[in-house]
């Protein structure tokens, strides 16, 4: 899949290989292709992910930002409140009891019967009320309506008997008292006609202050509870109590007005707490409000948002890195091509220009050494011929075996000069339709004999759809043939020669010869067409003979370019105009 | 004296000179000469059966001296002897009738094989 794709967008052959052909490096415009790949890659993806990541980040700082901000005033609501519903619960007892007192006389109200009743009509009207008892100024019960029997009880010492004297009335802490029930005292100091105080008691079920207060708990983690002035727990906390009923959070300063704040609970949870002083508009009480709500649980609508934030994110930072990577690798890839075509055309037109130089400096060569070269001749055939025409020296073979080797070795610079003048020069060329295939084979029944013997395999695979080619028969044989004798050269026995053909384009075909033998170093892979390079061994090889093949070549308007790997073999493709007449005439 | 058959012309005397030595030595009569008009001249004035001519002389281009030559004495076969001919210099000579293009170092039993064609030739043309 990921190959299709790459092959689609043009990712295709290499990642720019290293191990480019070292005589094209100096062509390269850039050096390193990975490098500005990976370059473009990381600029790319710094300039468009970053803004991203810089905008995500204000956002996150926002949201947290908001979060608290909203924590806190949703918990400050919660506990304005609550404080609001447990203010008005104690506020409302109390009213009841002011009034009470002030609508009955002390003597109605020490009457057991009619406390009784007043017990009966304050259940009615209001609720959460137990019993309801007078007490002197002495601190004892006058009279007791209730369940309980707890007549004659002496309050005197009792702290809100205490307090009540003090303040008018007041509101006792959440105690156990003598029924070892847990209760509120709300009370209430009234004068009686003869200068004397009383104080009218009713104690508070805890039931309704605590169902009261649930039902402002909402969500999972959020606590409401009372506690009182040192932390002691008026009213049961699910999360925030130790053994000794003290909540474990710090009780906040005194604050006249409901607050909140932001801390972090004993278990290292982040927490919004709101808190209130409970004050009625009678007497201070010693109840403070706590309301605690882990951040989390308030976070949720938030953390909801964030997780979308991160998606989006991370959805778009991925689709922004793929369409990078494609492009980028698209783009380098291109510019990587063309640059390599760029290289491949600089160093084909260096080495032509070399090619051509070299040409132009064999046949200025050769054509001064000719003319010597056939005086040299003419003087040693006529040497030759006095001693073999006059017969002064006919017997005396060892001088005639030296003029021989002088007209041998004239011979044999007569070939090269004439080769190098072929190399540098074009010919006429006489064209003719040729069968690829019977021209290969003509070329290959040189080598049979010599095939058979090395048990060397001859393959040709020429598709019988290419076209008959015009151009002229002698050279492309000539060119074939070398190729074909450097092959047979190159290789060991046992091994392959191969030549095979197919269509490059309608217009031009491409020969390819290509062997398993010992290949071509890649330092002269740059060289091995020039003039007298060559691998032999001194006066094995005059090193024209691939010369003259890219000469040939070149008349018939070809290329030819070579493939090597040393110890896998060799390969020559050969590009040819169908019609060379008609490449000439373009 | 016999006639000479064969003419060389070569700016390189001592080539020419030797060339002519090793002809005569194979029983041929050569003349030399060592630029294009002399040997315009003595083709007009006398017949050769062959002219070895060089293409670079010192004063007229071999091929306008072939053409000359094929103007005055059609019957001459010429033969271009030459140190560096290109294939297009060997298609016009042939095309200006020159009977063959040789590259130098020459053997010179070709000049002796053409000869002997020629008179074989001529020896045919004379019987009939």
């Amino acid at each position: 899949m990921k190959e299709q794709i790459s092959k689609k967008l043009g990712i295709v052959e290499t990642r720019f290989p290293g191990n480019r052909k070292e005589y094209l490096h100096a062509y390269y415009t850039f050096q390193d292709y990975g490098q500005i790949w990976g370059m473009t890659i990381f600029v790319l993806l710094a300039a468009s992910l970053l803004p991203l990541v810089i905008m995500t980040i204000i956002h996150y700082q926002l949201i947290e930002r908001s979060i608290d901000t909203e924590s806190l005033l949703r918990t400050e609501r919660l506990a304005s409140n609550a404080r609001r519903a447990v203010t008005f619960f104690l506020e409302e007892r109390l009213d009841a009891l002011t009034f009470t007192a002030n609508e009955m006389s002390y003597r109605q109200l020490s009457d057991l019967t009619s406390l009784s009743t007043v017990l009966k009509n304050l259940k009615l009207g209001f609720g959460g009320l137990t019993d309801l008892s007078l007490i002197d100024d002495t601190g004892n019960q006058v009279a007791y309506a209730g369940p309980f029997s707890l007549e004659g009880k002496d309050y005197s010492s009792q702290p809100w008997f205490i307090e009540c004297q003090k303040n008018n009335a007041c509101v006792s802490e959440i105690f156990l008292g003598y029924r070892d029930v847990p209760h509120i005292v709300v009370a209430v100091k009234s004068q009686r006609p003869d200068g004397r105080f009383y104080v009218l008691r009713a104690t508070l079920a805890t039931e309704r202050l605590i169902q009261t207060l649930s039902s402002f708990r909402t969500g999972e983690h959020a606590d409401i509870f009372l506690v009182n002035r040192e932390g002691l727990l008026q009213t049961p906390s699910q999360h925030y109590r130790d053994g000794s009923q003290h909540v474990t959070i710090p009780v906040p300063e005194y604050s006249d007005r409901t607050k909140s704040l932001m801390t972090i609970d004993n278990q290292g949870h982040p927490i919004a707490v709101g808190y209130a002083y409970i004050t009625t508009n009678i007497v201070p009480t010693t109840f403070v409000l706590m309301v605690v709500k882990r951040k989390e649980s308030m976070m949720k609508v938030w953390l909801d948002l964030r997780a979308q934030i991160n998606w989006v994110f991370g959805v778009s930072s991925v689709i922004i890195a793929i369409v990078i990577f494609l492009t980028s690798s698209f783009m380098v890839n291109k510019i990587y091509q063309a640059d390599r075509e760029k290289a491949k055309t600089m160093a084909l037109a260096e080495q032509n220009f070399q090619l051509a130089s070299i040409g132009q400096l064999a046949a200025g060569v050769a054509h001064e050494i000719n003319n010597p070269l056939a005086l040299i001749n003419e003087t040693a055939g006529y040497v030759r011929d006095l001693f073999m025409i006059k017969q002064q020296y006919k017997d005396d073979q060892e001088l005639i075996e030296h003029i021989d080797a002088i007209i041998d070795a004239v011979e044999r610079c007569g070939t090269i000069t004439r080769q190098l003048l072929g190399f540098a020069r074009r010919f006429d060329i006489q064209t003719q339709a040729i069968r690829l295939q019977d021209m290969v084979d003509d070329v290959l029944n040189f080598h049979k004999k010599e095939a058979q013997y090395r048990n060397i395999s001859l393959r040709v695979n020429i598709p019988d759809d290419i076209p008959d080619i015009k151009t002229d028969r002698g050279k492309l044989q000539q060119i074939v043939l070398n190729l074909v004798n450097n092959a047979f050269q190159a290789i060991d026995d046992d091994c392959f020669l191969e030549i095979s053909a197919a269509m490059e384009d309608p217009e031009h075909v491409e020969l390819v010869i290509r062997d398993n033998g010992s290949g071509i170093p890649e330092e002269h892979l740059s060289k091995i067409f020039e003039p007298f390079f060559t691998t032999k061994k001194e006066g094995q090889g005059t090193g024209l003979g691939l010369s003259i093949t890219y000469g040939l070549v070149q008349e018939l308007h070809g290329t030819i370019r070579v493939d090597s790997n040393v110890g896998e073999g060799t390969a020559f493709f050969i590009t040819l105009p169908i019609e060379v007449d008609k490449e000439m005439q373009s | 004296m016999k006639q000479p058959d064969i003419l060389i012309v070569d700016d390189e005397q001592r080539y020419a000179d030797m060339l002519a030595k090793r002809l005569e030595m194979r029983g041929l009569q050569c003349s030399v000469c060592y630029n294009g008009q002399t040997a315009i001249d003595m083709i007009i004035r006398q017949h050769y059966s062959l002219v070895v001519l060089d293409l670079q002389l010192p004063d007229l281009y071999g091929i306008d001296v072939l053409t000359e030559i094929k103007k005055c004495r059609k019957e001459t076969t010429v033969v271009i002897l030459t140190g560096h001919g290109s294939a297009q210099d060997r298609s016009k000579c042939l095309a200006e009738g020159a009977y063959a293009f040789m590259n130098k170092p020459l053997q010179i039993d070709r000049l002796v094989a053409i000869m002997s064609e020629l008179e074989t030739s001529a020896n045919e043309g004379t019987d009939k």
